[in-house]
């Protein structure tokens, strides 16, 4: 096969592979809009709110009555428009547009825009299109630092860089089969038991939880941390800022509300911040990690229980213990091993994987979800 | 001995109202509860739970104070998110059968229905 051949072919089945891939909304649209009730409206643009987590578009639309009502249509954010050729500018008030979409649940005037096609010229303005680089054609080695050590952030000199576009954004047992949407939403409630080995209460309260379409995620809801494996399954990826003088490593969380999460490598036990404010629970819990060859393996507790742990709301209790390994096995790949250990909330220790690409050459994207909040 | 069992609910209410809520996403039965039970002619209507989960019994205490009441069993039935309460006091028993409400609400309610040998009513409280 010649290099051009390969390229072509690598491209095709990258292709292939983000066709399938549903919205890009940063949370479960589906608890805040019907996807049985479809709605298409005419109208005219009134204003546009450029504003995280979700762009809106307001526009006149008249009624059976001939009467004039303002609509909201819900969009992807500032970042997921961006990167699929929107500004600020493209539509604007006084333009013509057709929205095509979803009705909202609770029967006001608001709708998920799924398609927004200018009126005077028929162009189609909103296109989303995933956007995730394609795969190397050859895998590059792993960069390390001058002791040979893994690199877990960009190499040397400068380089920009950041992870993101999870395989897998969904956390379930591995080797369990359990559809759902890439938010956590079950296709199926049935498979609620196979997602982990919940104890009872907490598989109730799982199944609560997707029964009302995951609308009360306190992430998205009060703008919460995305504590535990949470925090790698974001759409906005994550940075890793290792700080070798001072034995310890950022995670830098690309989404939720732009805070971080601090790994000390320096040989502490588990004994709490550097105030030792063990009785103090928080969002990403106390970690601590160590090389063992080239893996960090992280041991983190000390959580507390205001936050939603995954997408799609697995339940977790106080006594949630994280043990995480992450490697490298090549420069474009991070391979992410997950034990959960909560006893209060499951019936034992289970485990998950998955990976997360390279993005080259970017800067992490900022999404702020403190914007339109109350 | 009434009147300081008053003053001391309404105290550690007063309190507790004052902060901040904050979620609790884990057990929907771990936390403070603040509320009322009555008619009774033998303890004041502010009802005061502090319930907490250990992974595998509910413990807890009503009104704590120098006439708490410790929550001897208490058991949760998560199909229907019902709830049973046996609490023992120094010269009585008390059953408590309620429901949780607004289960995803970080101020979710339980009501019901409590008895003694000599008295019953009803019970709501809030989490805070």
């Amino acid at each position: 096969m010649t290099s051009g051949v390969r390229r072509i072919s690598v491209l095709v089945l990258a292709g292939v592979l983000l066709a399938v891939i549903p919205g890009l909304a940063h949370h479960e649209i589906l608890g805040k809009f019907d996807d049985k009730k479809p709605i298409t409206l005419n109208g005219i643009v009134t204003d546009v709110d450029w504003k995280n987590p979700h762009v809106h578009v307001f526009m006149n639309v008249k009624d059976a009555k001939g009467g004039v009502l303002n609509w909201a249509i819900e969009l992807e954010s500032p970042i997921d428009l961006q990167q699929s050729g929107w500004s600020r500018d493209t539509v604007q008030p006084g333009d013509a547009i057709t929205v095509r979409g979803m009705s909202a649940r609770n029967g006001s005037r608001q709708a998920w825009g799924e398609s927004v096609v200018v009126s005077k010229t028929g162009k189609r303005v909103l296109n989303m299109t995933a956007t995730a680089p394609p795969p190397p054609l050859q895998p590059r080695p792993s960069p390390r630092w001058p002791d040979k050590q893994l690199r877990l952030g960009a190499a040397p000199g400068g380089a920009q860089g950041y992870w993101a576009y999870p395989s897998s954004t969904v956390l379930v047992e591995k080797g369990v089969t359990a559809p759902m949407s890439r938010y956590g939403l079950l296709k199926n409630i049935s498979d609620a038991p196979k997602v982990a080995p919940m104890q009872p209460w907490a598989q109730a309260l799982y199944i609560s939880r997707q029964s009302r379409f995951l609308q009360d995620d306190p992430t998205f809801l009060n703008c919460k941390p995305p504590g535990g494996p949470r925090q790698f399954q974001q759409s906005e990826g994550v940075q890793f800022v290792e700080d070798r003088e001072r034995q310890r490593i950022f995670v830098l969380i690309g989404g939720g509300n732009n805070n971080f999460r601090i790994i000390y490598t320096d040989g502490r036990k588990q004994v709490g911040q550097v105030g030792g404010d063990d009785d103090n629970p928080l969002y990403y819990g106390r970690s601590v990690g160590k090389w063992e060859a080239d893996a960090l393996v992280v041991d983190t507790r000390g959580f507390n229980e205001d936050f939603w742990f995954t997408n799609g709301g697995l339940p977790h209790t106080d006594q949630l213990h994280l043990v995480e390994r992450f490697t490298r096995p090549d420069y474009d790949t991070l391979k992410y091993e997950l034990t959960v250990d909560d006893p209060a909330a499951y019936t034992r220790q289970w485990s998950s994987e998955w990976t997360l690409r390279w993005v080259a050459g970017q800067e992490q994207p900022r999404h702020l979800c403190q914007e339109n909040r109350p | 001995m009434r009147a300081f069992t008053v003053i001391m609910t309404l105290f550690v209410a007063s309190l507790l109202s004052g902060a901040t809520a904050v979620a609790q996403e884990g057990h929907p039965l771990k936390g403070s509860w603040i509320g009322t039970w009555g008619p009774s002619k033998t303890h004041s209507e502010d009802l005061l739970m502090v319930l907490n989960w250990d992974g595998k019994a509910i413990t807890g205490m009503i009104n704590p104070g120098t006439d708490n009441i410790p929550i001897k069993s208490a058991t949760l039935m998560p199909d229907t998110w019902s709830v049973h309460f046996e609490a023992a006091a120094k010269d009585t028993t008390y059953t408590f059968d309620g429901k949780i409400e607004n289960l995803a609400m970080h101020n979710r309610s339980i009501t019901g229905t409590w008895k003694s040998p000599k008295e019953s009513g009803k019970f709501n409280v809030q989490r805070q």
